[in-house]
């Protein structure tokens, strides 16, 4: 990829996210009702009032849609956080310390990444609820050995290059090495996996909404909004169509920037 | 060779064992009680422990699952809580449904990225498009895509049907016509994977020093590009494909739900919903245990190609 290639999705990706994030901040402000108001005027067409149209309980699509915005972006990095937390300590060790472990560590790592994540997701889902809570347990929990193996393969190239060694020979101790020395110097892949985590999140947390597992009713749960509006396609698109490109476009924001850095 | 063979089925075995415990007690925990589920809610405590002990709901959870174990390894998954049928004559029919959708989408998928990538060298426009069509691929959700080709070749333009599925034996032209739409869509997600992967070792065999005496050799840049390249490019694609196969049924499960297609994925999710509990438990130990072989074997292929894995 060019410079200016990564210039240019940077770029991109970080204004996505500032839109979707100011959507979600001034919601209320932007937003023209209340969206859990519903009313009488069902699936109606876009219009002044309703400038996406209604829901099939007359609810504003347009305000619905902003305030999906402010669970997207509170699950979407609450997950990739939970993943870091967990697989981050485990590539660290795995990363750094040879033979037996590295091996027990990198067997587990291997068969969780091979696992389909949405399969895992619903079952767990299903078998503890979906609550918000729940949701970015259950993500986190799915996406963790991604970043497991990112950080290990990261530890792997440092642990032996000469400003480890010199440390280490100065008496570092292991914690003090891994925490001190290598982790600076990879923060940066950190970060960017860390946006591709987030995006992964929302996108997963939006097909677990489609296939009916989203957050309980009455919120404004992108993915099961698009699911509800299925059945309404040929009444007012917009009800799939305009979650689903909300959707859509804050993954590919986070998308962008964790590809466009090195 | 013989020992490294040896080395990872020694880690298999135990790992499969208890991977496949985990989701067994997992699953069995989550159920409660199995037998109130069968029976209904008004079942009496006497049938309630009558189904109990033909089933062995009673037992403890390891006692339980090497009952299952046995059972499944003759093909007896139980029966459905649902419809009481055989598990394994629900999922047997939706198997080769989803095979064919995931295959034609992964053929589809294989022609145009490597095609579309080859032919980039040189022209910028090409190279833009195809990087902007594989990152579309990715983050695209198919369910958004699927809402998108339906409204647009269904509901507007009233090609193509919404959704369904036509066996072959009921009309090849139906079948095919129902196909496109879920094959699209399932196509753009392996479009942007395979594009990725191809891209990266691309721009690695391009360095090589043989290509650039092809170069000079006087070949036109396709030329080059296809037949010098692209064989030695492919090879990570075709990795990934391999060690995809058990995300197989995850992929599915959107793109089926979408489109009501009667494969692996909608029967997962149906279950999933009823709470079904054998058939998810039937079809979570299918992909686990798919996922592990899969893993196994591929370890096996990449060592016998370098040896130096083999340590």
């Amino acid at each position: 990829m060019t410079r200016l290639s990564k210039f240019l999705r940077r770029g991109f990706g970080i204004a996505i996210i500032l839109i979707v994030g100011a959507a979600g901040a001034f919601a209320p402000w932007l937003g023209t009702v209340d969206p859990n108001a519903s009313s009488s005027d069902i699936l109606a067409a876009s219009s002044a009032a309703h400038w996406l149209g209604t829901d099939e309980l007359g609810r504003d699509i347009y305000s619905r849609v902003l305030y999906g915005a402010r669970i997207s972006l509170i699950i979407g990095p609450a997950a990739a956080l939970v993943a870091l937390a967990i697989g981050a300590p485990i590539g660290l060790v795995a990363g750094y310390s040879r033979g037996k472990i590295d091996m027990l560590l990198v067997q587990g790592i291997d068969v969780f990444i091979a696992m389909p994540g949405l399969i895992i997701a619903l079952m767990i889902t299903v078998m503890v609820g979906a609550t918000a809570q729940n949701l970015v347990l259950v993500l986190g929990f799915v996406m963790w050995p991604e970043m497991a193996r990112i950080v290990r393969s990261l530890v792997l190239g440092l642990r032996d290059v000469f400003f480890v060694e010199a440390a280490r020979s100065m008496g570092c101790s292991v914690f003090q090495l891994l925490t001190i020395h290598i982790l600076p110097n990879i923060m940066r892949t950190i970060a960017a996996q860390f946006a591709i985590l987030v995006s992964s999140a929302i996108f997963t947390a939006a097909s677990l909404g489609f296939l009916g597992l989203g957050l309980p009713p009455p919120a404004a749960d992108w993915g099961t909004m698009v699911q509800t509006g299925f059945d309404y396609l040929s009444l007012n698109p917009l009800l799939s169509l305009a979650p689903g490109t909300a959707v859509a476009f804050t993954v590919l924001g986070f998308y962008l920037i964790g590809q466009a850095v090195d | 060779m013989a020992g490294f063979i040896l080395r990872r089925l020694m880690w298999f075995l135990p790992n499969a064992v208890i991977l496949t415990f985990v989701l067994f007690a997992a699953v069995t925990v989550w159920l409660g009680s199995p037998a109130a589920m069968m029976l209904g809610r008004d079942a009496s405590p006497a049938a309630i422990a009558e189904i109990n002990t033909v089933y062995g709901f009673d037992l403890p959870t390891w006692q339980q699952y090497l009952r299952w174990i046995g059972a499944a390894l003759t093909g007896d998954f139980g029966r459905s809580y649902a419809s009481h049928q055989a598990v394994s004559a629900m999922i047997l029919p939706a198997i080769p449904i989803t095979l064919e959708l995931t295959a034609w989408a992964i053929l589809l998928a294989l022609v145009t990225s490597l095609g579309l990538n080859s032919l980039a060298v040189g022209r910028h426009v090409i190279g833009v498009l195809s990087s902007g069509f594989s990152i579309v691929g990715i983050t695209f959700p198919n369910f958004m895509l699927g809402a998108i080709l339906i409204y647009v070749f269904s509901v507007k333009l009233g090609w193509l049907p919404t959704a369904g599925w036509i066996p072959w034996q009921s009309g090849v032209i139906d079948h095919l016509t129902h196909l496109i739409m879920p094959v699209l869509t399932l196509f753009a997600y392996y479009f942007g994977s395979f594009s990725m992967i191809y891209r990266a070792e691309y721009r690695a065999v391009d360095q090589q020093l043989y290509v650039r005496v092809a170069h000079s050799k006087g070949l036109s840049p396709t030329r080059v590009s296809f037949r010098h390249i692209l064989p030695n490019a492919v090879l990570p694609v075709v990795t990934f494909i391999g060690i995809s196969i058990g995300r197989l049924v995850g992929g599915a499960v959107v793109t089926e739900t979408v489109f009501s297609i009667p494969g692996l994925g909608r029967l997962f999710v149906g279950a999933i919903a009823s709470y079904d509990f054998p058939v998810v438990l039937a079809m979570g130990m299918i992909v686990l245990t798919s996922v592990m072989i899969c893993n196994l074997l591929a370890d096996i292929v990449l060592a016998s190609l370098n040896p130096q894995i083999r340590l």
